[in-house]
């Protein structure tokens, strides 16, 4: 187990400079910079180039990018253009509420598709399985925005039992702190279980016709308890890599969400900041969303031991 | 006419908005209930965050609304957009070039150090030097300031500048404790505390979630407010949920209702929706300096095909009037008996001749890609077309705009501008010949228009003045830097339990005589 964490870690380092290099380059190719962003009012033209030399953004690419990896190696992501913010705490005060609002959407997700996913299996071809399946296009054809809006307009204005818009942190003010996360994880929650409903619903009905299955019921057990113990741990394989790939999307991509509920998260720091072409700011938040892809995958990896111990054993 | 009717309503609610402070926003007639008092927290809904709490640095509109709160100006506005004392008592202009302000006694930072004439240099000689200002243009016809005595202070000019006063009403007038700049220079962007002068004082600023400010409790003024505890902003990116959050109470004032929202907002009874004129001048710059736009007759035979009254109905919902140049129906230099150009296809027809190009044209617009402007291009799109032109749409991020803008990559091109007091910041610095990249994008370079520019400035006499700037409009009329569409009005709205709230044509929200119910 050891071994496979270390070897997945030493992997990581060529896909994070496969990234940030690909980012920087197409950030850069993109037309604009912050210095016409920040002194769009501004009319002298003079004023623009001796900052931009200032900051060193009239050095050549490759230049301008060793500079950020060498500070990189160094543990530096550097300052914000915009507002002179070092890097590391804009990111590390919005992963707060982005992880928070990702690890709810899975609660919310998981508690949806888990009994839904196996209801559909074991009552398959039944009108309670197409019901579910009813569901899970309905939440994923479902535009986020457009979810957001209904249950903002349903939950938030009509029977005003949830704020609207805002965030409270739950860590610091609990009740209220869930009171606003309960609707932008239910957006995304919704889509997600729509996804770990379907993969569920067949991981289990292949478990189903396995050996295995077969003799647990000829030993006579509870088809609950063979589906508990025997089905259920067999058919989470797909789920957990589902899980695993959709955590770094919740954490780093939950943009259109963050914008509809005005939460402080991640992705609305990078897409403002790619508008702002602030560009020290979008390579250190992209470099921690690949940081955190790569890690969620790892964590999967291990689960997989955990969960199947063949491929411990390989 | 329907584009008379809705001038004539606008210029209405011009007058109503700069007449009778409007002490209540609400039509119920005064009572007790209407002294002010003291006590709550204000929460206003921003569409986006602020970008930085240095008013030296700032570039854009945003930061002034919370500037305005925190720091004050040497001058300021009233709702006539009339000049009256802020920081400075007083005023005199002994001859053109030289501007004396004598200063007010008593004034501290909220970091508890004097404001007075030494501080005052201090903030003009760092508008001028350092590197990241943003206010060297606006101050760049300052050569030098003289501290005369303990308040009092001279500012030497390079030329007259008949609009430096109405320009020293916002951030280039707005006053930072030196010590807060010394001391914690870079950090005063995102941290504020102590550096002004204001009713309110900074707290904090969480980062796209709320910036909060408090009552000065030492404010310099004994007269009317502050009376808020403290103003809480909120940035709620989407103005649905934004109008929502205002709706159910979550918050208290929205600075901009939508035009698409307009009408339902005025009929909902728990918001009161206050209509702002601006200052603002939306319009798209031609290029001068390539085809098909280097052609003026080309250039008419598009200005002579838009039905700016379609637009301003159609796309802006009658938020807004239609524009006869870059000077709005608020402002004193405004010239009403200049109308908007009005289509006339045949004339069209007959510039796209006289241009060389008798079957028509085509060219590709820049523009933004939010909603409006994408609406407000579809409608021009099809304008054109009936004329024989055919425009492609290119739509881009507000930082590509600007790219493309300064860089003269472009045929015809967005231009929202906020807007300034005086008619030299909607005017000068776009259509003045300048070398280099400025506002200019159209690349307009034309001896009388810089005469007139230039004579603008020398002159103080107002009615002297708002003469030039209708000469000015008629000639951009006839020379199209650009074509001018609409002066948008601004909604703002709130809770009926805000009261006091001044509607001054700057869009600013001064909360300082605000208080709650």
């Amino acid at each position: 187990m050891g071994r496979l964490v270390l070897r997945r870690l030493g992997a990581t380092v060529p896909v994070l400079i496969l990234v940030t290099a690909g980012v920087f380059a197409l950030l850069h190719l993109t037309p604009g910079d912050p210095i016409d962003v920040m002194m769009a009012e501004s009319v002298d033209a003079t004023v623009k180039e001796n900052l931009r030399r200032e900051l060193g953004l009239d050095r050549p690419l490759y230049v301008q990018y060793a500079a950020w990896m060498g500070r990189l190696l160094r543990g530096d992501l550097g300052r914000s253009i915009r507002n002179g913010e070092p890097v590391i705490e804009s990111v590390s005060r919005r992963l707060r509420p982005s992880l928070e609002l990702a690890l709810l959407a899975m609660t919310v997700s998981l508690v949806i598709a888990v009994p839904v996913g196996l209801l559909c299996a074991v009552r398959r071809n039944t009108p309670i399985d197409r019901a579910g399946a009813t569901f899970a296009v309905f939440g994923i054809c479902m535009p986020n925005f457009l979810l957001a809006l209904l249950l903002i307009f349903f939950f938030g204005v009509t029977l005003r039992w949830l704020p609207v818009s805002g965030y409270t942190d739950p860590l610091a003010e609990g009740w209220n702190g869930l009171r606003s996360l309960v609707l932008p994880a239910v957006t995304l929650g919704l889509a997600l279980a729509a996804v770990v409903t379907r993969t569920l619903r067949s991981s289990v009905l292949e478990a189903l016709t396995e050996d295995y299955v077969r003799t647990a019921r000829a030993k006579g057990l509870s088809e609950w308890r063979v589906i508990r113990a025997h089905v259920l741990k067999n058919a989470l394989i797909p789920v957990v890599t589902v899980l695993g790939l959709q955590l770094g999307t919740l954490i780093g991509g939950a943009v259109i969400t963050e914008y509809v509920f005005a939460l402080p998260g991640v992705g609305r720091l990078v897409v403002d900041a790619v508008f702002a072409r602030d560009y020290p700011l979008v390579q250190g938040v992209v470099l921690l969303i690949a940081v955190g892809f790569i890690l969620s995958n790892l964590v999967v990896d291990v689960l997989y031991g955990w969960i199947d111990p063949r491929i411990r054993s390989r | 006419m329907a584009s008379n009717a809705s001038r004539r309503e606008f210029l209405l609610m011009c007058a109503v908005a700069s007449g009778a402070p409007l002490a209540s926003l609400d039509p119920r007639p005064a009572g007790a209930a209407d002294v002010p008092k003291k006590g709550g927290t204000l929460r206003v809904g921003f569409y986006i965050e602020a970008a930085t709490m240095d008013p030296h640095l700032s570039g854009s509109k945003i930061d002034r609304q919370v500037y305005h709160n925190i720091y004050e100006p040497l001058v300021t506005l009233d709702v006539k957009l009339g000049i009256k004392p802020g920081l400075a008592e007083s005023w005199q202009q002994p001859d053109a070039k030289t501007l004396i302000f004598k200063l007010r006694r008593g004034v501290k930072f909220h970091d508890g150090t004097d404001f007075n004439a030494e501080a005052a240099r201090f903030n003009f000689n760092r508008m001028k030097t350092e590197p990241k200002s943003v206010r060297k243009g606006e101050v760049a016809s300052i050569d030098s300031v003289d501290v005369v005595d303990a308040y009092t202070i001279k500012l030497n000019l390079k030329r007259p500048d008949a609009a430096l006063l109405a320009t020293l009403t916002d951030r280039a007038g707005m006053m930072v404790s030196p010590k807060v700049v010394q001391e914690r220079g870079a950090e005063l962007e995102r941290n504020a505390k102590g550096a002004g002068t204001g009713p309110f004082e900074f707290v904090e600023w969480v980062k796209d979630d709320h910036l909060l400010i408090k009552r000065n409790e030492s404010y310099w003024s004994k007269q009317g407010g502050p009376y808020l505890d403290r103003v809480r902003y909120r940035p709620i990116p989407d103005d649905t949920v934004k109008l929502q959050s205002l709706q159910t109470g979550e918050i208290d004032v929205m600075d901009y209702v939508q035009p698409r929202d307009v009408a339902a907002v005025k009929a909902d009874r728990n918001v009161v929706v206050v209509d702002v004129p601006s200052l603002a001048d939306f319009a798209y710059q031609l290029n001068h300096t390539r085809t098909p736009f280097n052609t003026k007759a080309l250039r008419q035979a598009v200005a002579y095909a838009l039905d700016l009254e379609q637009i301003v109905k159609g796309v802006w919902l009658n938020v807004g009037v239609p524009a006869n140049g870059p000077i709005p129906p608020t402002s004193w230099a405004y010239d009403r008996s200049i109308a908007p150009i009005r289509r006339d296809l045949a004339r069209s027809k007959a510039k796209l001749g006289e241009g060389g190009q008798p079957n028509g044209f085509s060219f590709t617009l820049t523009t933004n890609n939010i909603p409006i402007n994408v609406q407000e291009a579809e409608v021009i799109q099809a304008q054109l077309r009936e004329a024989s032109i055919s425009m492609k749409i290119k739509l881009v991020d507000s930082a590509t705009l600007l790219s493309d803008g300064n860089t003269r990559n472009f045929e015809m091109i967005s231009y929202q501008w906020s807007g300034r007091p005086d008619p030299d910041g909607n005017t000068y610095q776009f259509y003045r010949t300048t070398p280099g990249s400025s506002l200019n994008w159209s690349g307009i370079s034309n001896p009388q228009i810089d005469a007139l520019l230039d004579r603008t400035r020398e002159v103080s006499n107002q009615a002297e003045r708002k003469k030039l700037f209708s000469d000015l409009t008629k000639i951009l009329q006839e020379e199209l830097p650009m074509v001018f569409i609409v002066h948008p009005i601004e909604p703002k709205a709130f809770s009926p339990k805000v009261r006091g709230y001044e509607p001054i044509p700057d869009g600013m929200m001064r909360f300082r005589d605000v208080w709650l119910q």
